[in-house]
């Protein structure tokens, strides 16, 4: 196992050229486990869970669910960034929940990414969220006060989940309602601060890209090109290793 | 009605000796005789149900030959009857742009889409036109009717992949141009691994070419129920976490469904599309009010199979809503439906007991009518692991997921699905493809290596090297990411319409039952997959 870690610390490394060596206090608080990992896929009577394994411990990260849910689950075949807070509730599925938990899919592939777990008795999952995909989650608001808007991003990536173009809808909505006369779009990228205390740096283009997605969209969604302003940071974000995931982001100001 | 002749008089026949052809002319007689009682029986029986013979003219219907295409049809296929609904009434064929030829070959759309084949055309039906025309039917066209256009024409190998596997060439431009036109910048380049037709090494129509091409080669799809196939999703595309292609009349979102690159957002640009590469018409644009007839007779007619194997409508009173051309053109469109309270194909309960069905019906009749409501929810309920499929695994419900046919195949009625329907499920990639290997003799399709950009997001699956027969949906868009996903088509009609899968990897319902079977380990029992294929050939 530590062997098997090793080597995944040296990949991350080789991967990451930008991740820089810690020191040992130099570390994300201890109630936190951010690591890269491959994930676990453990079947259950009824849907199954996912996990992965970080130190010689398993933990929970989430059920299999939909496109509508809040939890979109890692993939076999990659590995997975896993940036979570223990919680002293019960194990489920064999695994210390994590919660909050973000989870992002590697891009690269990893083929020995491939643990499938059968179902076991004695280790149920718990009954799925009830939330299911309604038409109402695709209904635009009706309030027009709202003016800052964050559009949250996975680890390295400026793929758009169902929830976030949500948040792209409204805030164009709002744009048109209020008649604004300016919409400032500002992309950022991020580090995430591992538990073993290294750093992982997002993408050097990644918040150019975000920005200038987002700006499209927007206009896509009929806001006049010369009010939408788009600017990027390239310079990575500090990290605490807790409020990371969030600074992966890119912000929309309406100005009326 | 086609007379398939009764297979025993068949079996008389091929044995029949001079001695004996007395007595069996008599019993053949007999056999008409009782047949045509039987024929008047059913007649009387169905009363107002619609049926009525189909004359043999509209089996095949040539481009230009004119005639009344009734409101309502029904041709007869191996596993019992497909029909076809006309809801504004017969069509005038005479005249008709849909219906006679419009470009420099003598092919009308209707060559390629017949009704007796769902609007599209059968393996089958295709030797049978070679034979009865000693291959001189324009569907035979060089342009695209053949493996490779400089081939000589009058050989039958030269048509091969569509003799065969019932698959026209696709040209498609490389580097492709995007709906403004302008040239998209590839994550990928193509290289020609394997060739067998020639064509994609050719100096005037390959890669190489002065207008490098990519050929490709697809079955046609269905040009019925496009209600279904059209009705837009939503403003975002799910698949790409972009905005989806609009109208680009009306600026508003498209389904993305259409063909199996959704290359064209609309029917409009899809039929100039096919007027320019399949009739090769070159004398300018189609008249508006051509391409405005074309659209209303597309958007009128409805299909699927009406009859079971004996004769007997499939539908009936307090049998299930979902069968049947009527149905189809009554259903409402873009519901999801891969939930137990509105299943995609409706309601099947009323065939799981075959004692509360008619009386009149055979033990076999019922049987197979409870086969097809438990085949129903093998392709609704019965869960397996969809795993490695790009645009369902990877838009965020995980690799891999605990699902169904129906996760994919969600839309009411068609079995497509509700958002862009490009996925790749395996049909055209290697190593899931249905291939044989690709140094081997017997190979009939293409094979082409695509070696993606380190920079490029790599296929989700198979990383940055991908050998495919058809890299689909990246043909358009130029992402490492689209290799092999190809948009599902509609499930209508299937019975009249063999082979299956866009490449014709499946040669009948049972192959293409295996394929999943092994694609995604189901492990299927015997009873399962014959429940699946006889579900799968009544609609
Ligand atoms: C030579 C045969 C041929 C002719 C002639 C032809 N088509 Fe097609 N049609 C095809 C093939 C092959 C496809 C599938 C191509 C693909 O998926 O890339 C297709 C696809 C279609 C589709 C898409 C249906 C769907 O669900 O995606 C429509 C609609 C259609 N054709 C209408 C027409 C019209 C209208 C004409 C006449 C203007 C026409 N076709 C002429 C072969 C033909
Ligand atoms: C991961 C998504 C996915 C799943 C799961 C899936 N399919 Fe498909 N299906 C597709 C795609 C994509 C195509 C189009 C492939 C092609 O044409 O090459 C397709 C095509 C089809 C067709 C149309 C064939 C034709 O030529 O018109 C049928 C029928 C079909 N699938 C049946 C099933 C059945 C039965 C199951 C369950 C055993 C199933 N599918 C599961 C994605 C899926």
């Amino acid at each position: 196992m530590k062997k098997a870690l090793t080597i995944l610390i040296v990949a991350i490394g080789l991967i990451f050229p930008d991740g820089t060596e810690a020191t040992r206090e130099d570390k994300p608080p201890a109630n936190r486990r951010n690591f890269v990992a491959c994930p676990i896929v453990r079947d259950t009577k009824t849907l199954p869970c996912w996990l992965a394994e970080y130190e010689g411990e398993l933990y929970f990260l989430g059920l299999q669910g939909s496109s509508a849910s809040e939890f979109y689950p890692p993939q076999l075949n990659h590995e997975v960034l896993v940036e979570g807070t223990v919680t002293n509730e019960p194990r489920i599925c064999g695994g210390i929940p994590l919660r909050p938990v973000k989870i992002s899919v590697i891009t690269e592939l990893n083929r020995a990414c491939n643990t499938l777990l059968p179902a076991e008795d004695g280790r149920e999952a718990p009954a799925a969220p009830a939330r299911r995909f309604t038409d109402d989650m695709r209904k635009a608001g009706t309030e027009t006060t709202q003016r800052d808007f964050t559009v949250p991003f996975d680890f390295d990536s400026d793929y758009l989940t169902f929830h976030t173009t949500r948040i792209l809808s409204e805030a164009a909505r709002i744009a048109k309602a209020v008649n604004a006369a300016k919409i400032e779009v500002l992309g950022y990228r991020a580090t995430t601060w591992l538990s073993n205390g290294n750093r992982l740096m997002e993408a050097q283009t990644i918040a150019e890209k975000r920005a200038k997605k987002v700006g499209e969209i927007l206009v896509g969604l009929g806001i006049s090109a010369s009010a939408v302003s788009v600017n990027w940071n390239p310079t990575p974000e500090s990290c605490d290793g807790v409020t990371d995931p969030e600074k992966r982001r890119v912000t929309i100001r309406i100005m009326p | 009605m086609r007379n398939h002749g009764n297979p025993d008089i068949r079996l008389i026949y091929a044995d029949g000796d001079m001695k004996q052809a007395r007595f069996q002319r008599h019993v053949i007689r007999l056999a008409i005789l009782i047949a045509g009682l039987g024929l008047f029986v059913m007649i009387v029986r169905r009363g107002t149900a619609g049926y009525q013979g189909t004359p043999q003219a509209l089996q095949w219907i040539e481009a230009g030959a004119g005639g009344l295409l009734p409101a309502e049809l029904h041709f007869e296929n191996a596993l019992g009857k497909l029909g076809v609904l006309n809801t504004s009434g017969p069509i005038e064929m005479k005249g008709h742009p849909f219906f006679e030829p419009l470009g420099i070959n003598p092919r009308g759309c209707i060559t390629c889409h017949q009704p007796a084949h769902a609007m599209s055309v059968s393996v089958d039906a295709l030797r049978e036109r070679w034979r009865a025309t000693k291959g001189e039917d324009p569907i035979f066209a060089a342009v695209d009717g053949s493996n490779n256009p400089k081939l000589p024409q009058a050989l039958e190998s030269s048509h091969s992949l569509l003799l065969n596997r019932g698959l026209f060439r696709v040209g498609l431009q490389w580097p492709p141009r995007d709906h403004h036109g302008k040239v998209v910048q590839p994550e990928f380049s193509i290289e020609v691994v394997r060739d067998p037709t020639g064509v994609n090494l050719d100096d005037t129509y390959g890669l190489k070419g002065v207008n490098p091409t990519v050929s490709v080669f697809r079955r046609p799809r269905p040009s019925a129920n496009l209600k279904y196939v059209m009705s837009p999703d939503d403003v975002f595309n799910i698949k790409t976490g972009v905005l989806m292609a609009t109208d680009p009349e009306t600026g508003k979102p498209v389904s993305m469904n259409l063909m199996a690159d959704a290359r064209h957002l609309t029917l409009k640009q899809q039929a100039f599309g096919a007027y320019k590469d399949h009739q090769e018409g070159r004398q300018g644009a189609l008249p508006r009010e051509e391409i405005e007839k074309i659209l209303a007779f597309e958007n009128q007619v409805y299909v699927a199979q009406s009859f079971d194997r004996w004769g007997r409508s499939l539908v009936e009173a307090g049998g299930p809503i979902g069968l049947g051309p009527k149905a189809m053109a009554e259903g409402k469109v873009h519901v999801l439906a891969n939930n137990n309270r509105d299943p995609v194909f409706r309601v099947f309960d009323a065939w799981k007991k075959p004692d509360a069905m008619p009386k009149d019906l055979s033990l076999e009749q019922r049987e197979f009518r409870a086969s097809v409501a438990r085949g129903n929810d093998v392709f609704m309920f019965r869960q397996f692991w969809i795993r490695d499929a790009a645009h369902i695994n990877s838009i965020g419900l995980g690799n891999p997921i605990k699902r169904t046919c129906a996760t994919c195949h969600n839309t009411q009625m068609t079995g497509q699905d509700l958002a862009p329907g490009w996925v790749d499920v395996g049909t055209t990639n290697y190593p899931t493809w249905t291939e044989p290997p690709v140094f081997s003799d017997k190979a009939e399709l293409p094979v082409f290596k695509c070696t993606c950009d380190k920079s490029a997001p790599p296929h989700p699956y198979l990383g940055r090297v991908i050998y495919t027969n058809d890299p689909g949906r990246a043909l358009i868009t130029g992402k490492c990411a689209d290799i092999g996903s190809i948009v599902m088509g509609q499930f209508r009609g299937l019975a009249a319409r063999a082979p299956y899968f866009s490449n014709g990897s499946a040669k009948n319902l049972r192959e293409l039952v295996d394929f999943y079977d092994r694609r995604f380990d189901m492990k299927l029992s015997e009873q399962e997959k014959v429940d699946l294929v006889n579900f799968l050939s009544v609609l």
